[in-house]
C-alpha cells in the first residue's frame, strides 16, 4: 500500500475508534449516573412509592370531607437488636391536613445502636402524592442501651391525589420503614 | 443480500498465483497462534474457545438435568462432598455457571468473536480487522476471564464453593448474601470478558465503517457483516452499563458503598435496572449475528437473493434500536407503577414487528428459490421455526399482567432456551457447517451433518418443549428440587438432554474425521447461490486475502 | 400410622368449617371452650391444641402431575388472565407457529430444487411487505387491549374493607402479619418424616405434597380481598401463589403491594420465586382459604381479634389470654394428633 492512503485511512479508523471509545465512555458515566439520576426519577414521579419532602409551609390543608386511610408498618433488619414497631397500625385523615404519627423504637441490646431507616408508600402510584415534613427517616437514629424514643413522621397527603385517574381510588397508602444497622458489624 | 456480481476467478488468484510471495507466508507456531495478528487465525482460536466452553457449559447442564431428571435430591450431596460444600449452594454455583459460560464464554465469542473475526473483513473485502493487535487483546482477555470464572468454582462462595447469584448476579443476594471470594472473581471475569467485547466492538465498527472494498457501500454490505455491524454497536452501549452495575456490586460487597443496599439509601432494584440495561441488549447480541448467519445461509441454499434487504438490514436496526427500551420487562413482578408496566408491556410488543418482518423474509427468500437441504440449511430452516416459537412465548410473556403467573418459572426457562439454545445455537451450528468448508478447506460428513441436526433437533425440542409445561404448571426456576408433581416433564426433559448430548458425539465425529480426512472443499462449493466474497477466495483462504482489493459493483 | 391417623382427623375435620357456617353463635364458645381447656392438657401431656389441618383437594392449588396447562384460577383476575392466555394468547401462538410451520414445508415441498430448478430472482415486493409489518401490528395491538386492561384491574388499590396480610420473606421461611388482627407467625417448609429431627414437626398428607407443606397456613377468608404487603429482611424474594395468579417480589427495604379476593375455599400452594440462596426451594406458601366465620374463629384462635368486633373481643377477654399462651407451641401439628382430636370432637360437639 501507499503511504499517503494508508494515512487517510489510519486517521480515519483511528477517529471511528475514538467516536467508538468516547461512546463506551459515555456509557459507563450514564451507568454511574443513572445513580443520582434514579434517585431525582424516583423522587419526582415518586416511582417504587418514594415520598415527597415538603416544609410545613406547603402543607395545602384540609380537603372536606375527603379522608383516606394511612396504614403504618415497620420493620427492620434482624441483625439490628431493636423493636420498632408503629403506635398505630392504621388511621383515617383528612386528605390534605397535616397528620403526625409516631414510631416507637427500643434498644434491646446493651450496647449504643446506630440505625437508619429506609422507607417507601404502596401502593406506588401514591408516591407522589404522600409528602412528608419531618421523619425520623431522615437522619441516623442512635439508642442507648435500653433506651426506647417515640419517634414521629409529619406528613400530609397532597390533594392532587384526587385527580389523579390512577389514584383517586386509593382507600389506603401504607408507610413502611424498614431499619438497618448503620455499623453490620456492631452487634 | 447484495447483487456482487464478482466472480470467484476474480479474487481467487490471490492465493494461488506465484507471484504473491507473501499471501500464504504464515509465522511460526508460537507467534501464528499466541501473538496472532490474522483475523482468520483469531476467529479459529475464538470458535476452539467458543467449544471448549460450550462443552464445560453443556456438561453442567448434563449435572444439572440429571439432578433434576427426578424428584428429590439425586447426586448434589455427592457432589458437593467432593467439592467440599453445601449441596444446595453447589446447586446455585451450578445453574450460575452454566448461564455464564454458556452467555459470555460460548454464545458470544462464537457469534461475534468466531465467525465475526472470519468473515466481517472478507465479506466487505478488507485484508483484516482494523487494529488487528487490539484484535489479539480481544481473545487472548477471553482466557483469563474464563480462567477466572472456572476458578472461582474452587473458592468459597458462601456455603459451598463457587459464586451461587445466578446470572443476572443480582443484589443483595451478590452483595451481603455472598460472601466469600467466588462472587468477586466472577463479577471481575465479566469484567474482563466485557473489556474484551468492548474492544472487539470498537474493532468490527472501525473495520466495517473504514474498510470495505471500493464499491461495497452500506446497502451492499452482506446481512451478516449488517448484523455483526449492530451488535457491535449494542456491545458498545450496553456492556459499559454492565460493567459500571458489576463494578457497583465489588465496590458495595469490598468498600462499603451502599449503591444496592437499602440500608444505605441505594436500592436493590436499581441493580436489576442497570443489569436488564445490558442485559436485554444483551440477548440481542446473542441472536442478531444468527440472524445474518440464517441469512447469508438461506440464500445460498435457495439460490436466491435475500428478499427484502434493506428491510432485513433496518429490522435489524430496529430490534436494537427498540432492544433498549424494553428492558423493565424482567421486571415486572418487583413493585413497578402501572403506568411504566404498561409502557414495558406495549414497547416490549413492538419487537415482534421488526421480528416478524424478519421470520417472513426469510420464508420468502425461499419462495420461489431452487432449494437444496444441506446441513447447513436444514439447521436454519430449524432455526426459523425454533426461533419463532421461542419468539410467540416472548410476546406471552411480554404482557406484564400474564406474565405475573410465568416470570421465574420454567416458562421463561423455555422461552429463552428457545430463542437462545433453539435459535443462536441452531445458528451457529448452520454457520458452522456453512463456513466449514471455507476455513477447513474440507468437506464436512453430510450424512453425520445431517444426523446432528435430526437427533439434536429432536433432542433439544424433547428437553425444553417440556419446560412450556412446567412453567405453566407453576415449576418456578433455579431449583435444585421440585414438588412429585412436576416429575413427569422433568423426566422428559432429561431424556432429552440425553438425546441431545448423543448429538453432540455426532458432531465432535464428524468434525474430527472431517478435519483428518474429509473431501477437500472447492472455492464455492455450495455453487451459484453464495455469492458473498468469501466464496471467491480459495478455501481455506490464504493467509493474507485481497491484497489488492476487490471491486463490488 | 400417624399420617394415616392426621388424615383421619383432618378429613373429619373438613366438615367443621360448614358447622361453624350453619351456628356460628353455637361454635364460637365451643371453640374458645376448647382453645380454654386446652392448656390444662398441655401441661398434663406436652400437647397444644392444633388448628385443625385440612387436607388440600388434587389438582386444585397444586401442580399437577403430567399437566400442560395453568392452574385452576379462584380469583376473578386470575380467570381473566387464564382467559386471555387461552382464549387470546395461545390461538395466536398457534396459529402464528403453525404457519411458520406450514410455509416451511410447503415451500420445502414446492421449492425443492428437483421440483424447481431455476430459482426466480425475486427480492423485492412492497405490498407484501408492507402487509407482513401491518398485520403483526394489527395482531399486537389485539393483543395489547386485552392486556393493558388486565394490567389496570390487577393494579386497582384494595378496597377499604380488604383485610391486610403481610408477607416478610426470610432466608429461608416465610414471616406473615395480619397487622390489624394482631397475628403474627412465621412459617417453614414441612420436612419429610425420615428428614425430621426427631421429636419436630414433618410432613404429613393432609399438610399438602412434598416441598408445598409448611407448619403454618395462611389461613384467609373467601369472598374477602386481600391486600398483601411483602417485603424482606435479608435479600429478594417472591410471594407467588400460581392458582391467585399472584406473584410479587419481597425486596428488602421497601413494601410492595397487590390484592386479590378468593373465591373458592381451598388449601393453595406457590413458591418462592426469586432465588434467595441455598433453600430456595425450600420455602412453600400455603394458603388456606375458609368462610369469613372460619376465619373470625381462627383469628380467635390465633389469639387476635377482627378489627371493629370489641364486642366478642371483650366477651372472649377471659380466654385470649390462655389461648395466646396456648398457641406459642402450636406450630408443631403432626406431633400432637391427641390435641387435635379434642379439638375434633369438640368441633362435632358443636354442630
Amino acid at each position: 500500500m501507499t503511504t499517503p492512503v494508508a494515512t487517510d485511512l489510519d486517521r480515519a479508523k483511528r477517529r471511528t475508534a475514538l467516536s467508538a471509545a468516547m461512546m463506551v465512555v459515555g456509557m459507563v458515566c450514564l451507568g454511574y449516573a443513572s445513580v443520582p439520576l434514579y434517585d431525582m426519577f424516583c423522587k419526582v414521579t415518586g416511582f417504587g412509592g418514594t415520598t415527597q419532602r415538603a416544609d410545613a409551609s406547603a402543607v395545602p390543608g384540609a380537603v372536606a370531607g375527603k379522608t383516606i386511610s394511612i396504614r403504618f408498618d415497620a420493620n427492620h433488619r434482624p441483625d439490628l437488636p431493636w423493636e420498632f414497631t408503629p403506635e398505630k397500625h392504621r388511621e383515617t385523615i383528612t386528605i390534605g391536613a397535616r397528620d403526625m404519627a409516631f414510631f416507637r423504637a427500643k434498644n434491646l441490646s446493651d450496647e449504643p445502636v446506630k440505625g437508619i431507616a429506609s422507607y417507601n408508600v404502596s401502593p406506588s402510584q401514591a408516591g407522589k402524592y404522600f409528602t412528608k415534613i419531618e421523619c425520623f427517616c431522615f437522619t441516623e437514629q442512635t439508642l442507648k442501651p435500653g433506651e426506647e424514643v417515640r419517634m414521629p413522621v409529619i406528613f400530609f397527603v397532597d390533594p392532587a391525589i384526587l385527580n389523579d385517574p390512577d389514584a383517586n381510588d386509593i382507600s389506603e397508602i401504607t408507610l413502611s420503614y424498614t431499619f438497618f444497622p448503620v455499623d453490620p458489624e456492631k452487634g | 443480500m447484495t447483487d456482487i456480481a464478482a466472480t470467484p476467478s476474480e479474487f481467487q488468484a490471490h492465493g494461488h498465483d506465484d507471484h504473491h510471495h507473501d499471501a500464504d507466508h504464515k509465522p511460526g507456531f508460537f507467534a501464528r497462534w499466541f501473538m496472532s495478528t490474522n483475523h482468520k487465525d483469531i476467529g479459529t482460536l475464538y470458535l476452539i474457545f467458543a467449544i471448549f466452553a460450550g462443552i464445560i457449559g453443556g456438561a453442567i447442564s448434563g449435572l444439572m438435568r440429571a439432578e433434576l431428571a427426578a424428584p428429590g435430591i439425586q447426586y448434589l450431596h455427592g457432589w458437593a462432598e467432593l467439592q467440599g460444600g453445601d449441596h444446595l449452594h453447589l446447586w446455585n454455583a451450578l445453574i450460575t455457571a452454566h448461564g455464564l459460560i454458556m452467555v459470555f464464554f460460548m454464545v458470544m465469542p462464537a457469534m461475534i468473536g468466531g465467525f465475526g473475526n472470519w468473515f466481517v473483513p472478507i465479506m466487505i473485502g478488507a485484508p483484516d480487522m482494523a487494529f488487528p493487535r487490539m484484535n489479539n487483546i480481544s481473545f487472548w482477555l477471553l482466557v483469563p476471564a474464563f480462567t477466572m470464572l472456572l476458578g472461582s468454582a474452587f473458592v468459597s462462595g458462601g456455603s459451598g464453593s463457587g459464586s451461587g447469584t445466578g446470572w443476572t448476579v443480582y443484589a443483595p443476594l451478590s452483595t451481603s448474601g455472598s460472601p466469600g471470594p467466588a462472587t468477586d472473581m466472577a463479577i471481575l471475569s465479566l469484567h474482563l470478558a466485557g473489556a474484551s467485547s468492548i474492544l472487539g466492538a470498537i474493532n468490527f465498527i472501525t473495520t466495517i465503517f473504514n474498510m470495505r472494498a471500493p464499491g461495497m457501500t452500506l446497502h451492499k454490505m452482506p446481512l451478516f457483516v449488517w448484523s455483526v455491524l449492530v451488535t457491535a454497536f449494542l456491545l458498545l452501549l450496553s456492556l459499559p452499563v454492565l460493567a459500571a452495575a458489576i463494578t457497583m456490586l465489588l465496590t458495595d460487597r469490598n468498600f462499603g458503598t451502599a449503591f444496592f443496599d437499602a440500608a444505605g439509601g441505594g436500592d436493590p432494584v436499581l441493580y436489576q435496572h442497570l443489569f436488564w440495561f445490558f442485559g436485554h441488549p444483551e440477548v440481542y447480541i446473542m441472536i442478531l449475528p444468527g440472524f445474518g448467519i440464517v441469512s447469508q445461509i438461506i440464500s445460498t441454499f435457495s439460490k436466491k437473493p435475500v428478499f427484502g434487504y434493506l428491510g432485513m438490514a433496518y429490522a435489524m436496526v430496529a430490534i436494537g434500536v427498540v432492544g433498549f427500551v424494553v428492558w423493565a420487562h424482567h421486571m415486572f413482578t418487583t413493585g413497578m407503577s402501572v403506568n411504566t408496566k404498561m409502557y414495558f408491556t406495549a414497547a416490549t410488543m413492538v419487537i415482534a414487528v421488526p421480528t416478524g418482518i424478519k421470520i417472513f423474509s426469510w420464508i420468502a427468500t425461499m419462495w420461489g428459490g431452487s432449494l437444496s437441504f444441506k446441513t447447513p440449511m436444514m439447521w436454519s430452516l430449524g432455526f426459523i421455526f425454533m426461533f419463532t416459537v421461542g419468539g410467540v412465548t416472548g410476546v406471552l410473556l411480554a404482557n406484564g399482567g400474564i406474565d405475573n403467573y410465568m416470570h421465574d418459572t420454567y416458562y421463561v426457562v423455555a422461552h429463552f432456551h428457545y430463542v437462545l439454545s433453539l435459535g443462536a445455537v441452531f445458528s451457529l451450528f448452520a454457520g458452522f457447517y456453512y463456513w466449514f468448508p471455507k476455513m477447513s478447506g474440507k468437506m464436512y460428513n453430510e450424512f453425520l451433518g445431517q444426523l446432528h441436526f435430526w437427533t439434536f433437533f429432536l433432542g433439544v425440542n424433547v428437553l425444553f418443549f417440556p419446560m412450556h409445561f412446567l412453567g405453566l404448571q407453576g415449576m418456578p426456576r433455579r431449583y435444585p428440587d421440585y414438588p412429585d408433581a412436576f416429575a413427569y416433564w422433568n423426566h422428559i426433559a432429561s431424556l432429552g438432554y440425553v438425546i441431545m448430548a448423543v448429538s453432540m458425539i455426532f458432531f465432535f465425529v464428524n468434525l474430527i474425521i472431517s478435519l483428518a480426512a474429509g473431501r477437500k472443499a472447492g472455492d464455492s462449493p455450495w455453487g451459484e447461490g453464495a455469492t458473498t466474497l468469501e466464496w471467491t477466495l480459495s478455501s481455506p483462504p490464504p493467509f493474507h486475502q485481497f491484497e489488492t482489493l476487490p471491486k463490488v459493483d | 400410622m400417624n399420617i394415616l391417623k392426621t388424615a383421619i382427623l383432618a378429613f373429619g375435620l373438613m366438615l367443621a368449617p360448614s358447622a361453624a357456617m350453619a351456628t356460628p353463635g353455637a361454635t364460637a364458645p365451643a371453640a374458645v371452650a376448647a382453645n380454654a381447656a386446652a392448656p390444662a392438657d398441655a401441661v398434663a401431656n406436652a400437647a397444644a391444641p392444633v388448628w385443625p389441618v385440612t387436607p388440600p383437594v388434587a389438582g386444585i392449588g397444586q401442580p399437577v402431575n403430567g399437566a400442560i396447562g395453568i392452574q385452576p384460577q379462584v380469583t376473578k383476575l386470575g380467570e381473566e388472565a387464564l382467559w386471555m392466555h387461552d382464549i387470546i394468547l395461545m390461538p395466536v401462538m398457534v396459529i402464528i407457529s403453525l404457519l411458520v410451520l406450514g410455509l416451511l414445508f410447503w415451500i420445502a415441498a414446492r421449492y425443492r430444487a428437483k421440483a424447481n430448478p431455476i430459482a426466480s430472482k425475486t427480492s423485492h415486493n412492497t405490498a407484501i411487505e408492507v402487509i407482513w409489518t401491518l398485520l403483526p401490528v394489527l395482531i399486537l395491538v389485539g393483543i395489547a387491549i386485552p392486556s393493558i386492561s388486565l394490567l389496570a384491574k390487577q393494579y386497582k388499590p384494595a378496597p377499604k374493607e380488604a383485610i391486610t396480610l403481610k408477607a416478610t420473606g426470610n432466608q429461608w421461611n416465610w414471616s406473615y402479619e395480619y397487622p390489624d388482627h394482631g397475628i403474627e407467625f412465621t412459617a417453614n417448609m414441612l420436612p419429610e418424616k425420615d428428614e425430621a429431627a426427631p421429636g419436630t414437626a414433618f410432613r404429613t398428607d393432609a399438610d399438602g405434597p412434598r416441598l408445598l407443606a409448611a407448619d403454618n397456613r395462611i389461613i384467609l377468608p373467601v369472598g374477602v380481598p386481600i391486600k398483601l404487603l411483602t417485603t424482606a429482611s435479608d435479600v429478594i424474594h417472591s410471594w407467588a401463589m400460581p392458582a391467585f395468579w399472584i406473584k410479587m417480589d419481597a425486596v428488602p427495604g421497601r413494601t410492595n403491594e397487590t390484592s386479590f379476593t378468593i373465591e373458592k375455599p381451598g388449601v393453595y400452594f406457590g413458591q418462592c420465586s426469586e432465588l434467595c440462596g441455598d433453600k430456595h426451594a425450600y420455602m412453600p406458601i400455603v394458603v388456606e382459604a375458609v368462610s369469613p366465620a372460619r376465619f373470625a374463629e381462627w383469628v380467635k384462635f390465633k389469639g387476635g381479634k377482627m378489627p371493629g368486633s370489641e364486642p366478642v373481643a371483650a366477651a372472649v377477654a377471659p380466654a385470649a389470654p390462655a389461648a395466646t399462651g396456648a398457641t406459642a407451641p402450636v406450630a408443631d401439628n403432626a406431633a400432637a394428633p391427641a390435641a387435635n382430636a379434642t379439638n375434633a370432637a369438640t368441633a362435632a360437639t358443636g354442630n
